[in-house]
């Protein structure tokens, strides 16, 4: 004969009710947080996953910042590539004018004068800052770009190239320009030639006509490498805009990702903790039922 | 001889007595941990008949032969069996799980991220103050957590010998008390009352015993039990009367040995087994984590100490010690940070020997060997997990399937005391029947 033990019934009973009453709560608990993992051991594989993920969310945040960053140094660059231009279209007028024969000596020293400031003004514009302070122009030197020697003349002072900044992924962008890179030209430089410009026409030359003739064409040259140089540095936003724009869509994906390996569905686990409490209310009401049923209340 | 109507009606209604003493005792007994229910077997006493007297009716009632104990060898040493499994299971996986949570908890591998990312925002700018400092502080993070992470292992670890402690002692204490009940089982009379209950006994310290440690047991024909340990081949712990000395020992690497009477044993079952297994997985991630923490340490020093500092004095060391208990921040100033190459100036911006440190970080993917670490503690869990709720519910199937049999029915009892009642109350009347044919004879004038 098989008989139902008192115990037995009850510990099965306790058994069964434990066990929905602990499935309930972790439903509970996955809905609450948001996420399905409570810790690394519920589901490895996907707490591996979602650590790669967080770090490389990490990584994309500090690459932005720092894209950031190299924008506002390109910008400050192409502003003061602006400015350089201006000043060699003045500089050229001046030339143009110094190149005329009816001119007297005095007023070609009036021009030469003034060469002579927008050469100093070229110099201190090539040292300007950036954004952190550093040579704009001076690549990844301490100190400043250009130096003045005895005789007046700029001598660059930088390094040779700006350094990239890594954008993730991979790619990198360089941050800026150094001075030699569209201020050298055909052997020569912008300030060694207006330098030589406003000597001549200050007294050095003893056909000053003539020198400011010859300087009109490294000055065009000049200024061709200024608007070439710009249009590089405006290529470099482009490419620093085109990797935002990139890491935006790649943190969208991860973002879908990480919801999809570590989130609760919300729906699926609410509709599931309903089953589960549904299970509990019907096997609590029927262990009560079973549990009050004694054949001692019914022997009198 | 002719029979005694009395004599059978008084022995009836005192086996009837015997028997709702016995239903009683079931039903006070009915949640009693390791009752087993009994039942009172009754043999009819009747004499043949004699020379001569071949036609006699010789009659003499009932008598109690023995209480009789519904134990299941064969389930009961299922029970322990099974119960033994579930806790080496159990204590395996919650000493692997406190395992898990000290290494998880004390966030090492975030805090890797974060000094990497640190020195990824340094390449924007290699000279500011700030960002130099912020790098110092995750290194400083960093170092903490290893020995966040140390510590809480050591921990772990110290609670799994302190709970081992006290399961070795609890063995001892199981042991000697069979050993008491052997002697006073030698001794019992068969099928008496105090037989079932030192049967009983016996039993539930065994059940208990099996909780510990995995058991072999061997009963005797007088009902005394000898218990291996480690298996049937296992040292003998307990024979009759005689008990051996549970002992285990630590050695240098954290790990339990156990030993009986100082032959060593190896246990395969039980909590005690689930500790020592727990805590040669402890000792495992220990060495792990110093493994990791030693290839940072040598990393991101060798990179350093090829490097310039800000002020361009050669780089110095930026973690002291060794171990992830040991790792120190070695550095007090973020311009200490060697980002520049070697024989660099004051103040350089050269990136390329921080760009080396962030390569060389990368090379030897410290972060990718504590995850490697992460991922193989926490899997090592979640497949114990599954391993421990198979077991654990083969073993509460095991229990039930003993207290189903062994166990006390109320229903069963409220008819037995019905049953018995009217037995008794028959027996009465059998009695109330002789006194009146007594009476009947004595009416005879």
């Amino acid at each position: 004969m098989t008989s139902v033990s008192t115990s037995a019934f009850y510990e099965r009973a306790n058994r069964d009710i434990g066990a929905l009453r602990s499935r309930a709560e972790d439903l509970q608990a996955a809905v609450g947080r948001g996420q399905r993992l409570a810790r690394a051991s519920d589901d490895p594989v996907a707490a591996a996953r979602l650590r790669r993920l967080t770090r490389t969310d990490q990584f994309v945040a500090i690459d932005t910042t720092n894209a950031a960053r190299a924008m506002s140094d390109l910008q400050l660059t192409d502003a003061a590539l602006g400015s350089f231009a201006g000043y060699v279209t003045r500089i050229k007028e001046l030339a143009t004018q110094a190149a005329n024969g009816t001119l007297t000596a005095s007023q070609r020293a009036g021009i030469g004068a003034e060469v002579q400031q927008l050469q100093g003004e070229l110099v201190r514009l090539a040292n300007s800052r950036d954004s952190a302070g550093h040579a704009l122009f001076g690549g990844e030197t301490a100190g400043a770009a250009y130096t003045l020697d005895a005789a007046g003349n700029a001598i660059y002072a930088g390094t040779t190239s700006a350094g990239d900044l890594p954008l993730g992924d991979g790619q990198s962008v360089t941050r800026g320009l150094t001075g030699p890179e569209f201020l050298n030209f055909a052997g020569t430089d912008l300030f060694a030639v207006t330098k030589a410009l406003a000597d001549a026409l200050t007294g050095a030359s003893a056909d000053p006509a003539q020198a400011a003739r010859d300087a009109l064409s490294p000055l065009d040259t000049g200024l061709e490498a200024i608007t070439t140089a710009q249009t590089v540095v405006g290529t470099r936003m482009n490419w620093i805009d085109l990797n935002l724009e990139r890491a935006t869509r790649l943190s969208e994906m991860r973002s879908d990702e990480e919801a999809e390996v570590a989130g609760t569905d919300i729906a699926a686990t609410v509709t599931e903790l309903q089953e589960v409490m549904t299970v509990l209310e019907a096997s609590q009401a029927s262990f009560a039922r079973l549990a009050s049923l004694s054949l001692f209340d019914m022997i009198r | 001889m002719a029979s005694d109507l009395l004599q059978i009606g008084a022995s009836g209604a005192r086996a009837a007595r015997a028997a709702l003493d016995v239903t009683a005792q079931n039903i006070s007994n009915a949640s009693t941990e390791g009752y087993v229910r009994r039942s009172i077997r009754l043999a009819e006493v009747a004499m043949s008949g004699g020379y001569g007297r071949l036609g006699d009716i010789s009659l003499s009632g009932v008598r109690i032969d023995g209480v009789t104990r519904n134990a299941d060898l064969f389930r009961q040493s299922e029970v322990r069996r099974t119960g033994s499994d579930s806790a080496r299971a159990s204590a395996e996986l919650q000493g692997l799980e406190n395992t898990e949570a000290a290494i998880e908890q004390a966030n090492i591998f975030p805090s890797i991220t974060a000094f990497e990312t640190a020195l990824q925002r340094l390449s924007a700018d290699p000279v500011d103050p700030s960002l130099r400092a912020a790098v110092l502080e995750d290194a400083r993070t960093m170092a903490r957590t290893f020995n966040i992470g140390a510590q809480a292992l050591a921990s772990v670890g110290d609670g799994l010998h302190f709970e081992a402690a006290d399961g070795v002692e609890q063995v001892n204490l199981l042991a000697q008390e069979l050993g008491r009940v052997n002697l006073r089982l030698a001794r019992a009379v068969d099928a008496t009352s105090d037989q079932t209950q030192l049967l009983d006994q016996r039993d539930m310290l065994l059940q208990r015993l099996a909780g510990q440690v995995d058991v072999s047991t061997t009963i005797a024909a007088d009902n005394t039990v000898q218990v291996r340990i480690g298996g049937s081949g296992g040292p003998v712990l307990v024979s009759g009367g005689t008990v051996g000395s549970f002992a285990s020992a630590t050695a240098a690497n954290g790990t339990l040995s156990f030993t009986v009477d100082g032959s060593p044993v190896t246990l395969n079952a039980g909590s005690l087994a689930g500790k020592a297994q727990a805590l040669v997985t402890l000792d495992d991630t220990r060495t792990r984590l110093d493994a990791v923490a030693d290839a940072l340490i040598a990393t991101v020093n060798a990179v350093q100490t090829a490097g310039a500092a800000l002020d361009g004095s050669a780089g110095q060391p930026l973690f002291s010690g060794s171990g992830a208990a040991g790792i120190t921040l070695a550095l007090t100033s973020g311009s200490q940070i060697a980002t520049a190459p070697a024989g660099s100036g004051v103040g350089s911006r050269d990136p390329t020997n921080l760009d080396a440190l962030k390569a060389a970080l990368t090379g030897n993917d410290i972060s990718g060997q504590m995850d490697g670490l992460l991922f193989s503690v926490s899997s090592g869990v979640a497949s114990r997990r599954t391993t421990a709720k198979a077991i654990d519910s083969i073993a509460a199937s095991a229990r039930i399937a003993l207290e189903q049999q062994s166990g006390v029915d109320l229903d069963q009892e409220a008819v037995d005391l019905v049953r018995f009642q009217q037995a008794f109350q028959a027996s009465g009347k059998v009695m109330q029947v002789a006194s009146t044919l007594f009476d009947t004879l004595l009416a005879i004038r």
